[in-house]
């Protein structure tokens, strides 16, 4: 288990003292590999400080996350020499604007930033990032230009090889297509299942897309008012009941599907995967 | 009659890499229309031209029959207001209140007249019980409520939405795009600028731009199930519309259901 949270609460404290919880009891535990999550649930529901506690950024208020050995509690961040840096490195966290938050003369420079920090060296460093340039789908010549004059789309893939460059085991992204055209959202989506399938790395991806739920995520968590409610497959989530009873927003596939069920009277085999094999199966109805 | 009136209009950064190129355009009173494009087709840009942010190198834009130049931008900005998409980047105020008045300050209005408006469009997009409230501690809904709550106060004719939802939760999508249609249908005219067909297909016309071009004017139904056009810009056809050219495709004639297929989209 690479990361496990253990009864988590996390108080913000605001102005008032009074303060509010964002983490209500959390216990999850996310696997080093293999794993395609999608995190999804309202906004100011945690998700975000869900998963600033995976990279030891925020540390729980009570209870404690075990990140790669590493048990993170309030008694020993306050411990001299401990040190994140080895989980920081592990577990890499693209912001939502990441490409706000490039800063080099070139693309090379900025990928290479990261690796370098960790103290690669910078040789390794510069292969990194010709290797990684090509997994988020950018050619080489990409490396000499400055990151300021690249779309949002592009600004998004450089920002997130930079981080891939760190090696990361735990690739974390929040809210990484908003904003995006479609082609540019399955462009990138692809890329994050490509890591997924060919690097065996564990993706976590924050969304308010339920088509990206449906389509790409293995396991979804679902927050709601700082508590975690449903940890699962997507197919069991998007039950006819699960969607009454949370008000969930249904993916375009399943509501075409409960359309015509509905006003056809007919019942089809299965939920369909993706949006070819309902096509299919449409077909052999409408035959 | 005419609201917006664009003729021969272009813009750029340098010279060579045009933004916009030669887009006429008009916009009715009260009509509803969508903007669609890919990343970086000069959409964001045409909004910025319209409200005066940024200023033609050629062509003119008329508003309400006053023409946009340096002398007219202020009285222009009173018929028209911008809602933009992150909805962190558009506060000033340290309270609601604040912020709603802040586009009045600049119209010397009353001050009995302010604190009325103020508390009238708070209650029009249901956040009278934050107006004492800090920004920051409100949903990015919210937050586009606020900035709506404040456009509207100044009586303008004209609102833009630039991807005013693409950041937001299910919940306060579906919220901002049932005032986008209470307001239209109170005569407000309405400019959306969307990557979302289910959005799109709400509106009157559509607008597809492509590298700073028109790539296509008509009808919202023409557009949406055009699908050499949506492909060019990087857009989707809806799914119930995939349906229907898989049944085409495969040369299964099913009337009923195509009908039906193509009545599901139009609802979006």
């Amino acid at each position: 288990m690479a990361i496990k949270f253990n009864r988590v609460d996390f108080k913000y404290q605001g102005f008032d003292n009074k303060g509010y919880l964002a983490l209500s009891n959390i216990n999850v535990s996310i696997n080093a590999e293999g794993e395609f999550i999608t995190l999804i649930g309202e906004t100011g529901s945690g998700k975000t400080t869900l998963v600033q506690h995976m990279n030891a950024l925020l540390t729980p208020t009570s209870g404690n996350v075990t990140i790669f050995g590493l048990k993170i509690d309030q008694e020993n961040i306050k411990k001299k020499k401990f040190r994140l840096n080895p989980i920081r490195q592990k577990v890499g966290l693209v912001f939502q604007f990441p490409e706000y938050q490039l800063f080099e003369e070139t693309v090379l420079k900025d990928i290479m930033f990261g690796p370098k920090n960790y103290g690669v060296d910078e040789a390794t460093a510069r292969e990194r990032a010709i290797k990684m340039i090509k997994v988020v789908g950018l050619d080489e010549s990409y490396l000499d230009r400055s990151p300021f004059n690249l779309s949002g789309g592009e600004k998004k893939r450089v920002s997130i090889a930079g981080i891939l460059a760190m090696e990361p085991d735990i690739l974390i992204l929040d809210e990484p297509t908003s904003g995006l055209d479609p082609l540019g959202r399955d462009a990138l989506l692809r890329v994050f299942n490509d890591i997924h399938q060919k690097l065996n790395k564990t993706i976590i991806v924050i969304t308010h897309d339920m088509n990206t739920v449906y389509e790409y995520a293995k396991r979804v968590l679902v927050m709601r008012d700082s508590y975690l409610v449903y940890d699962g497959d997507p197919h069991t989530l998007f039950s006819k009941k699960n969607i009454e009873n949370w008000n969930l927003d249904i993916p375009d596939i399943i509501n075409l599907l409960h359309h015509l069920e509905k006003d056809f009277n007919i019942t089809f085999p299965k939920q369909p995967q993706n949006v070819d094999e309902l096509l299919t199966m449409i077909e052999e109805v409408a035959k | 009659m005419n609201i917006i009136e664009i003729e021969n209009l272009s813009f750029y950064y340098q010279a060579d890499k045009p933004v916009l190129k030669d887009i006429n355009l008009t916009i009715k009173k009260g009509e509803w229309l969508t903007i669609l494009g890919h990343n970086g087709s000069g959409k964001s840009t045409l909004a910025k031209l319209l409200i005066g942010l940024l200023r033609a190198k050629s062509g003119t834009i008329r508003i309400d029959n006053e023409e946009l130049n340096q002398n007219t931008v202020q009285s222009i900005r009173r018929k028209i207001g911008i809602v933009f998409q992150n909805p962190d980047n558009q506060f000033v105020g340290v309270t609601v209140r604040d912020d709603i008045a802040f586009g009045l300050e600049n119209l010397s209005i009353p001050r009995e007249e302010m604190i009325e408006r103020i508390e009238t469009y708070a209650q029009k997009v249901s956040m009278s019980e934050f107006l004492n409230k800090e920004p920051h501690a409100l949903s990015g809904g919210q937050k586009q409520r606020v900035a709506i709550a404040g456009i509207l106060a100044m009586h303008t004719d004209i609102i833009i939405f630039d991807e005013s939802t693409s950041m937001l939760d299910p919940k306060g999508r579906r919220m901002i795009l049932d005032y986008m249609k209470t307001l239209n249908d109170e005569g407000v005219t309405i400019i959306t600028i969307t990557h979302d067909m289910k959005e799109a297909v709400l509106s009157d016309r559509i607008l597809v731009l492509k590298n700073g071009e028109v790539l296509k004017m008509d009808t919202a139904a023409n557009v949406l199930k055009d699908k050499i056009t949506l492909e060019k810009s990087n857009l989707e056809l809806l799914l119930p519309l995939k349906v229907i050219n898989r049944l085409e495709e495969k040369n299964i004639k099913n009337e009923e259901l195509r009908s039906y297929l193509w009545q599901l989209s139009l609802t979006g």
